[in-house]
């Protein structure tokens, strides 16, 4: 029933949520310790990805700092997502709330993400909150916007105006039809968002407002790999090639959802 | 019956999908020049996909076999660049929904242009004036300012007129008609048919017309070909088929046609109910409903000044054309629209100036069927769920007391009880209509409210339909407005009746007074246009080798 | 038409004064003072007192809110506290970089689309569809910085045939070709996600425009394919089109910054983030409101280009 390309995108996240979860025992050393006399050397049988250029193990590095993306992933989005449906359900359904909370996003969404993010990150300082921060108030209005889409269409659907004739109140029909109604769409957006996480991660660690030294996250990764571009370019292929099965695999998951929807 | 003389050849032809679906067994007919055949048959009759076959249009997917002669020449399995050829210029295709038919950003001279230029070059003038001389065929008023307008800018018969002059663009010696009139109003069906008759005699080209209204075929069809799931089961001149049916499911169809009073004829099953006693069960009082945002000064009047009483237990039959306020006039009264003048009292009480929540009570007494059975019901719910959904909103009984009404419900509508584990999805339109009515029903209601609930129907699932209204209407005797387009259908099941027309009601009373003597001549356009299922006199001789 | 367009400026108008309002407020809540930035660390509180009297930081918050919008009307951006120059002069110069920038890679991402779809939709083969399926995913999946590492590693460092960074050297127009080295390389990187996210759009909605009715109709009349997708779906498909690639360019806002950070372009996005890590409010500030309203106008722009190309908002409902 389900499409390989279903499986392929299963397969990369679930691979990379699972040595997110294990990979700190599996990491020969610590993510921050200094190995004596191995500075910036290329990969082998003793470091799989090299040593940077403070003689720490990458690998190591790499395995834990999968983490910060999964709880980017697996907890921020979902966090945003469910203020935003509620949210959105809630407003939506009255005119007056309906045409203050579409301002409120319109305002919100008119940052682009990036510059939002420097912008919060020079208010509440960088860090993982941070970024957790950005995405949360990201997908707020991103989920909220799409629930509303939804209450609008389902609310002119006979068969909600054949409940509201025999007098089911607004809650009723929000939550017996129009929240079920929405759920295919949301968990496209779901998966979409989930992949744009895990670059907002990347790209503010990778500006320095994400993740700070010395703890490692996929996109703090490559941002030490890339200065190091010219001597060592090893460095941040580890970490870019996660980041890419973990972006491809929801791309691929999304993609396959709405395919599915769509028949 | 295989001369060369035959303008079109079908014969033998299969289509089949990779997935379960609507398909074809095997049909075979002809079609010879200057004769309008007619194609008849229910959904899944594969009447639609037999006309796509012979203009390759079949949707992705489908396999045909057989063979579909044009002129003598294989058609079937073309490439689609000699396909292209034959497609617009010697067999041309009208299809049934006139609001979707035409590109609705580009304007209907340029459909016109573009359609010329399909099959060579042509100066921008002589396009122009083509495009004129068309729409002036198509017997469209100012053709040289319309040729500017775009689709949404026209009305639905207006765009179906486009649509035809599209097909008659390039001078083909056939043209296929997909349900061409379906889509519209009787008055503007009499005049697209009247039309296509026109065209047939001056220009000698066949039609090939595809519906499932017995009413059209008698009306314009020299010979009919009926189908049943994929299959032809009679053939014969229109006579023949109307006079004497030879196979027992044309018979069937026939039978299901509904019809009308002849003029003076009085007779009605159902007495008249006697005045009421007790407080209508809905009263609208010089009621009026306004579309669109009155702050922004754009409001246009959907129903002015309606008063209309409807006594309990009885059917009002509301009838008229599309705008004309019947629908509105209904959601109005299920409390769906706002009210911008006048009043409406449900069993004596003023539905609009009640708190809400005593509307909410008074929605116990209330049920609404709409039209549409693919969406009258939620996708994600079960049918028994579905059914429910009333008691659970009022906190009627137990679990276990509504387990058992769904049943007993079920069993009134004549469904079988395991039904109620299933989804929408997995049922038949006239299925869920059933289920919608049983929904309706479930909180025993005094009034319904029913928005055209057969029309998406094919006749014979609406005959059973109706049939099974009109029980449930004795057994629970609640009072309803049944909103129809169909007087036919409205003449079998209403009491009184109703016509509006632009928001106005023009006539009111007895089905058997207005349908038998209608005093507005609104109401004597109205029966007129509808094509009655009994041919006409034959129209001319028919060539010698069809009589044999 | 006009009147649909002054009808949709006010909402426009008040998303960008809700805007500069909160960047405002937000700035000055920011822990961290600017002065401390600007006197040192021992200077005394006179002196204090003196630069903060000389920035106006001493007035009340709303007046100098008020004045800085009454300064953002007469085009008087402030002065950078850091830089000492006017905001105005600072802006121009990376402005222009950014302008060019950007520009570029829309004008690469809306051609390359444009292409790519309807190619895909006229041939409907399978084998290009799913080529194209998986470039489309991969420039996707691709982050902006990785896309831009593996460009500079592979035509700048491996293959060194362009310049790995940096603007032409005498300016854009001196000498086309040299420009066209320098723009290349960033301008693509800008472009990939905005080209994929666009052409998976418009291949979408060109293949869902040629299952409606209006196409069937014209595919029967003997209108060959090629026309069918160009001259009958494009235009219908074109309306929503414009509105996702309005949304697009606020990805591009983004990308920039990460571009200009990897192509050392001495644009805007730079400009910002040595801004705020030195508390220069004036030159934040105005930053912020500039991507705000490059946002809000586009939105404009797009929903009346979106008019525009459809005669049913254009004409509206003459019956």
């Amino acid at each position: 029933m389900m499409r390989p390309k279903a499986w392929v995108g299963l397969g990369l996240v679930g691979f990379v949520v699972l040595l997110g979860i294990v990979g700190p025992w599996l990491a020969p050393y610590g993510p921050i310790d200094q190995i004596e006399g191995a500075n910036l050397v290329g990969p082998s049988s003793a470091h799989w990805l090299g040593t940077d250029e403070v003689n720490r193990d990458v690998l190591s590095r790499t395995l834990s700092g999968i983490r910060i993306d999964l709880l980017v992933v697996f907890l921020a989005v979902p966090v945003g997502a469910a203020v935003g449906v509620l949210v959105g359900l809630v407003t939506s359904w009255w005119n007056v709330t309906d045409v203050i909370t579409q301002r409120v996003f319109d305002v919100v969404l008119a940052f682009p993400t990036l510059i939002f993010a420097i912008a919060l990150s020079a208010f509440i300082g960088p860090g993982v909150w941070t970024i957790a921060l950005v995405i949360v108030s990201l997908e707020v209005p991103v989920f909220g916007r799409l629930v509303r889409t939804s209450v609008r269409s389902v609310r002119e659907m006979p068969y909600v105006e054949a409940a509201q004739v025999t007098g089911a109140g607004s809650w009723w029909v929000l939550r017996r039809h129009v929240l079920p109604n929405s759920l295919e769409p949301l968990t496209v957006q779901l998966a979409v968002s989930m992949s744009v996480a895990v670059f907002i991660e990347a790209a503010m660690s990778f500006l320095g407002i994400g993740v700070q030294a010395p703890h490692p996250s996929l996109g703090s990764l490559i941002k030490d790999g890339t200065t190091l571009m010219y001597d060592a370019p090893f460095l941040a292929l580890g970490p870019l090639a996660l980041v890419l099965a973990l972006v491809l695999g929801l791309l691929l998951i999304s993609q396959s959802l709405s395919e599915a929807h769509r028949d | 019956m295989t001369e060369t003389s035959d303008l079109l050849q079908v014969d033998h032809l299969a289509i089949s999908f990779a997935h379960p679906r609507p398909a074809v067994n095997d049909i075979s007919l002809s079609i010879v020049e200057g004769e309008v055949l007619a194609l008849v048959g229910e959904s899944g009759s594969g009447k639609s996909m037999t006309a796509r076959a012979v203009l390759g249009l079949l949707p992705p997917g489908a396999r045909a076999s057989g063979s579909i002669r044009f002129r003598g020449e294989e058609v079937l399995g073309l490439p689609e660049d000699q396909l292209a050829r034959l497609r617009g210029r010697r067999i041309a295709m009208v299809f049934q929904e006139p609001q979707t038919a035409l590109n609705p950003v580009r304007t209907v001279g340029w459909q016109i242009r573009e359609v010329l230029r399909a099959h060579g070059r042509i100066s921008a003038a002589a396009a122009r004036k083509r495009a004129v001389e068309l729409l002036e065929e198509v017997e469209i008023p100012e053709p040289e300012r319309r040729i500017g307008h775009y689709p949404h800018q026209l009305s639905g018969g207006q765009k179906q007129r486009v649509v035809l002059a599209l097909a008659l663009a390039n001078e083909p010696e056939l043209l296929l008609a997909d349900e061409p009139t379906t889509a519209l109003d009787v008055t503007v069906q009499a005049e697209i048919l009247a039309l296509l008759r026109r065209i047939r005699d001056r220009t000698g080209t066949s039609i090939l017309l595809i519906t499932h209204n017995m009413g059209v075929v008698a009306e314009i069809a020299d010979r009919v070909v009926v189908l049943r799931q994929g299959d032809v089961v009679e053939t014969g001149t229109t006579r023949e088929v109307f006079g004497a049916p030879q196979h027992a499911y044309t018979r069937q169809l026939l039978d299901s046609v509904l019809s009308l009073p002849a003029a003076g004829d009085f007779v009605h099953p159902v007495p008249a109910p006697e005045p009421p006693q007790e407080a209508p069960a809905l009263r609208f009082d010089s009621v009026f409903v306004e579309y669109g945002s009155s702050r922004r000064g754009r409001a246009f009047p959907a129903v002015q000044g309606v008063s209309l009483d409807v006594a309990p237990g009885e059917v009002l039959g509301l009838v008229g054309e599309s705008g004309s306020g019947k629908t509105t006039l209904g959601r109005l009264a299920a409390g769906l629209v706002p009210l911008a003048g006048g009043s409406v009292h449900v069993h004596g009480e003023d539905l609009f100036s009640s708190s809400p929540a005593r509307r909410r009570e008074l929605g116990r007494d209330l049920a609404f069927v709409h039209q549409d059975p693919e969406a009258s019901l939620d996708p994600r719910m079960s049918v028994g769920a579905s059914i429910r959904e009333p008691l659970d909103i009022h906190r009627v009984g137990t679990p276990a007391s509504r387990r058992a009404r769904v049943a007993e419900l079920l069993e009134a509508v004549r469904l079988p009880a395991d039904v109620a584990r299933r989804r929408p999805r997995e049922l038949s339109g006239g299925q869920r209509q059933r289920i919608a009515m049983a929904r309706a029903l479930v909180l025993g209601p005094q009034l319904m409210i029913a928005d055209e609930p057969t029309s998406a129907l094919d006749v014979s699932v609406q005959a059973d339909v109706l049939a099974l209204f009109g029980e449930l209407q004795q057994q629970f005797g609640f009072a309803c407005i049944f909103i129809s387009h169909d007087l036919a259908v409205v003449n079998s099941v209403a009491d009184r009746v109703a016509v509006l027309r632009n928001g106005e009601l023009v006539e009111s009373g007895p089905v058997a007074q207005v349908f038998g003597s209608p005093s507005h001549p609104y109401t004597q356009r109205l029966l007129a246009a509808v094509p009655a299922a009994e041919p006409k006199e034959p129209k001319e001789p028919r060539p010698a080798h069809l009589a044999s | 038409m006009l009147s649909y367009l002054l009808r949709r400026v006010p909402s426009a108008l008040g998303v960008l004064f809700v805007a500069s309002f909160l960047i405002f407020l937000m700035l000055r809540l920011i822990p961290g003072d600017p002065v401390d930035a600007l006197a040192g660390q021992d200077a005394t509180d006179e002196s204090r007192q003196a630069i903060r009297e000389e920035l106006g930081l001493d007035e009340p918050f709303w007046s100098q809110y008020l004045s800085w919008i009454g300064g953002l009307f007469r085009l008087d951006l402030g002065q950078s506290y850091r830089i000492g120059g006017s905001v105005r002069e600072l802006l121009a110069n990376g402005a222009l970089n950014t302008v060019v920038l950007a520009v570029t890679a829309l004008l690469i991402a809306v051609t390359l689309a444009l292409v790519t779809s309807l190619v895909a939709v006229i041939r409907d083969s399978r084998w290009l569809n799913a080529m194209l399926a998986g470039l489309n995913t991969l420039g996707l999946a691709l982050p902006t910085f990785a896309s831009g590492l593996l460009l500079v590693l592979l035509f700048a460092v491996v293959f060194p045939l362009l310049p790995s960074g940096g603007t032409p050297p005498d300016g854009y127009l001196a000498r086309p070709d040299i420009t066209v080295q320098y723009l290349l390389l960033p301008a693509i990187c800008l472009a990939l996600p905005v080209w994929a996210g666009l052409t998976r759009f418009l291949t979408e909605s060109l293949r869902s425009q040629m299952r409606q009715p209006y196409v069937t109709t014209a595919r029967a009349a003997g209108v060959s394919r090629r026309r069918l997708v160009i001259r009958h779906a494009l235009p219908n498909a074109l309306p929503s089109t414009v509105t996702v690639l309005g949304i697009q360019v606020g990805t591009l806002l983004g990308g920039a910054v990460l571009v200009e950070q990897i192509f050392t372009w001495p644009g805007l996005g730079s400009l910002i983030e040595s801004a705020i890590s030195g508390r220069d409010y004036p030159v934040v500030q105005v930053l912020l409101l500039l991507s705000v309203a490059v946002f809000v106008i586009t939105q404009l722009l797009t929903d009346v280009l979106q008019a525009w190309l459809d005669p049913r908002i254009r004409i509206g409902g003459a019956r």
